[in-house]
């Protein structure tokens, strides 16, 4: 007993220590930043004075071009004297280096984007979309490059490390792709919890990271002040079915929720029941069932004991087509079935008969009707290759129908080049400002940060579509969108005609 | 190999108490003690000579290794308990830690030290009901506590349930910031390697520890020879928890959110087995080398041009060698090799 109490009192005495320990670092670091910052401000104050000598130059004649040309080589002097004592100094200083290269040189810099993909593991199929529709972004603005106000030409480079789809390594790599890699600009892994992360690291470097396939809400109710969300939030990934129901059937009032029990469905089911009552419905079942469920009988007895106008759930792809199978061969009387993910997916069209009918909402689909005209009709401003440049550039690119997690890679980078231009700069505070005052179209969708202290960077304007799959003329199974009612490519299908 | 004088009566090891007593009385003495802690202390310390975040990054998830394998190389290595569920403690003790901080606004500080208490309440319990299985069965079991737990967590409304817990960045400035936060839990998890090694020598030195390795080459035996093996299992259990406890409360309040899934991780697991094994299992300096070896391998792999995409392949080339050539380890296989070591290399 009394070496137990030793022991006790060792730890505490190691973890008191340890306080203090932790403290002392503290302000070499702070010095450090004090440093950079100081850096910062003279390069920034150089490169200001190089833009003005350069608009002087093109003003004024040759005799006081000369001289502004010697003005700015002396800033320019001066900018890589403070580039120089900035890599001596410390590290995340460095990375200032190609925003103030900008300024110095006045023709071409290269913009470093970082972001861990998940190469392997479990989320390794949807992150791999992710990457597809990043790479084809990096290349195709690559062949003219961005150029800013000043005539500087901005290109891209992307630096990125396999996460494993797990968290361990996320701050580490992260941290090597800031200091190491020298990113300018992070975009985030796939999935909120991984997100979360690399968050922490985004803010520590005051690096701007723009997320896509992060979609729970909580990540942007943090206190977060540079992490932008493109996807939309996963509070509003079935709001749009319920609406689709009501104006499907104004008589639905029972719905019963079945969904998978892990965090991104709970999330979004949490949000659409709450959604559903305030519109009127009864939710007269809400089940959760375990992530590796493969017998859905005992859940769809009580569907049917409930008798529901509509059932929304799932969660992810496996579980979620099972679900869908097993209602289908139980002949279950279902008159509007949503599933979270699993229905944008094309293999969804194996499960045959039991896909008919099924709607499922998606952040973007190759129908989708985003164009220039509809942005001029919305008031925003249209940015980017049209929807149908990007499905055929990736098919040519990738063989594939490009899904909504390639779209949001693609985007995420089209995102930060559009605040770039706008901005007209590569330096952080000005990025920021423009994706605060972003209010934009593409070919994925409208994009719209909220900039409360609240839930600053959280996506607003971003609209899901749903999906069902239906029948052509030929009898093939066919996705196509039936909301919004702007975007429809056909009518919707209902009441689905499961029982024979 | 053990203290010269004897402990005080057989008080300890009828308890089957600990005891830190083989230091005091000799094992100062032994360069084996120096050469772990001069390890530990110069790889500690070397974020603060290259001044790199990214070096302390590395080192913390090397120290975190570290840590985590010698915890389990108390009832694997020593006791030969194959506990195969061991990420369980690191979990549930960031779930109680975690809980703390972002719900009752704990500090860090103090939410650790009770998530590791969590742990080790855990496998006291467990510890109670499961270590009189043998072999396979009690590896089995202790997967099967890793399920249930998780299970558990996943249902538990207080602790989120599915959607786990969030922290609020703001949080932070407590700390000093984001960045003197990353700091100050790197020192905290340099301690608790610190704490883990020099309790690692202290117990295999202790007549506690001599009982756990009876207990492992032969518990009938040991038991004649008056070993309470039940007592001693159990104490050798809790003490391979508490680490990974506290450890788990640092790292989830460093990544600003905790769910299931990624605090259950039954892979991790396995990864600490193998470091146990690479290393050389029952041996103090083992773990140390072998979660060095297997953590640099892997970050170095992943972030090396050549090898990032082929990584996993690589290094599970390297293992498959490593196991079929060394199976005793690295450790192992040095002290085999050369007898003269035998002193140093513990």
């Amino acid at each position: 007993m009394k070496r137990l109490f030793l022991f006790v009192m060792l730890l505490a005495l190691i973890f008191t220590a340890v306080q203090c320990g932790g403290a002392a670092p503290a302000p070499v670091q702070e010095k450090a930043k004090e440093a950079a910052a100081d850096v910062k401000e003279a390069a920034e104050g150089a490169a200001d004075q190089a833009k003005e000598a350069v608009d002087q130059a093109q003003e004024t004649v040759k005799e006081a071009a000369a001289d502004a040309q010697q003005a700015a080589e002396e800033t320019a002097a001066d900018v890589k004297e403070a580039v120089e004592e900035a890599v001596a100094t410390e590290e995340p200083a460095a990375t200032e280096e190609p925003a103030a290269e900008a300024a110095m040189t006045g023709e071409e810099t290269v913009v470093t984007i970082g972001y861990t993909a998940s190469k392997t593991g479990a989320q390794e199929v949807p992150s791999r979309g992710q990457t597809h529709g990043l790479e084809l972004w990096l290349e195709q603005v690559n062949q003219d490059g961005v150029t800013l106000a000043d005539g500087t030409v901005v290109k891209f480079q992307a630096v990125t490390y396999d996460d494993e789809s797990a968290k361990e390594r996320v701050q580490s790599l992260y941290t090597t792709l800031v200091e190491q890699d020298g990113a300018n600009f992070l975009i985030s892994p796939y999935s909120s919890g991984l997100t979360d992360a690399a968050a922490v690291i985004a803010e520590t470097y005051s690096k701007i990271m723009i997320t896509t396939g992060a979609a729970s809400d909580e990540t942007y109710q943090k206190g977060l002040t540079l992490v932008y969300q493109l996807y939309t939030p996963a509070s509003r990934y079935l709001t749009g079915a319920i609406d689709l129901l009501g104006s499907l059937n104004p008589d639905a009032k029972k719905i019963a929720f079945v969904y998978e029990n892990a965090k991104f469905s709970t999330d979004v089911v949490d949000a659409a029941q709450k959604y559903a009552e305030s519109k009127g419905y009864e939710v007269v079942l809400s089940e959760g069932y375990d992530s590796e469920t493969t017998d859905f009988a005992p859940f769809i007895n009580k569907i049917a004991a409930a008798e529901p106008d509509a059932v929304m759930g799932g969660g992810h792809f496996n579980d979620g087509s099972t679900f869908a199978r097993q209602l289908h061969e139980k002949q279950t009387s279902v008159e509007f079935l949503a599933l979270l993910v699993a229905p944008p997916e094309l293999d969804f069209a194996e499960l045959g008969d039991a896909a008919l009918g099924v709607v499922g909402p998606s952040q973007w689909e190759p129908q989708a009707n985003y164009t220039p005209e509809a942005a001029e009709a919305a008031g925003v401003e249209w940015y980017g290759p049209t929807v149908a440049d990007f499905v055929s550039a990736y098919e040519a690119k990738f063989g594939e129908e490009p899904a909504y997690h390639a779209a949001g890679g693609y985007a995420s980078g089209l995102v930060l080049q559009q605040a770039i231009e706008t901005a007209g700069s590569t330096e952080p505070a000005a990025v920021q400002a423009a994706l605060d005052g972003m209010n934009l179209m593409t070919f994925y969708g409208t994009v719209k940060f909220n900039t409360t202290p609240e839930s600053h960077g959280l996506q607003e304007a971003h609209e899901m579509v749903y999906v069902q799959w239906q029948k052509d003329d030929g009898g093939n199974l066919v996705k196509q969108v039936v909301w919004p009612v702007e975007g429809q490519s056909a009518e919707p299908i209902y009441p689905l005609a499961q029982v024979p | 190999m053990s203290s010269s004088k004897p402990a005080p009566a057989d008080k300890a090891l009828n308890r089957g108490g600990f005891n830190l007593e083989a230091i005091k009385l000799g094992g100062w003495k032994y360069p084996a003690f120096w050469l772990a802690l001069g390890l530990v202390l110069i790889g500690g310390f070397v974020p603060v000579i290259t001044g790199t975040n990214t070096w302390r990054e590395t080192m913390f998830l090397i120290l975190m290794a570290v840590s985590l394998a010698s915890s389990l190389n108390i009832i694997l290595g020593y006791t030969g308990y194959v506990s195969f569920g061991h990420i369980v403690f690191f979990g549930l003790g960031g779930y109680v830690g975690f809980y703390l901080i972002a719900v009752h606004g704990w500090s860090l500080w103090l939410a650790a030290p009770v998530g590791g208490l969590a742990a080790g309440i855990l496998a006291l319990l467990l510890g109670k009901a499961i270590l009189h299985l043998r072999g396979a069965y009690f590896a089995l079991a202790t997967i099967g506590i890793n399920e249930a737990v998780r299970t558990f967590v996943n249902n538990f409304d207080l602790f989120g349930g599915p959607v786990g817990l969030e922290l609020n960045f703001l949080v932070y400035k407590d700390y000093g910031g984001p960045a003197a936060m990353q700091w100050s839990t790197y020192w905290a998890v340099f301690g608790l390697t610190l704490i883990i090694v020099v309790l690692s020598y202290g117990i295999k030195f202790s007549r506690f520890g001599l009982g756990l390795l009876a207990i492992r080459e032969d518990e009938e035996a040991a038991m004649v020879m008056g070993v309470r093996t039940p007592s001693a299992k159990t104490w050798a259990y809790v003490l391979s928890a508490i680490v990974p406890g506290m450890l788990g409360v640092i790292f989830f309040f460093r990544n600003s959110s905790i769910a299931p899934p990624e605090a259950f991780r039954l892979h991790r697991s396995i990864e600490f087995i193998v470091m146990v094994m690479l290393g050389g299992q029952g041996t103090v300096l083992g773990p140390l080398v072998g979660a060095t070896t297997y953590e640099a391998l892997r970050s170095f792999l992943l972030t090396s041009p050549l090898f990032k995409d082929l990584q996993l392949a690589f290094a599970g080339l390297l293992l498959l060698l490593i196991v079929l050539f060394v199976p005793t380890g690295i450790v192992g296989w040095l002290r085999s090799r050369f007898r003269s070591l035998w002193r140093i290399l513990e």
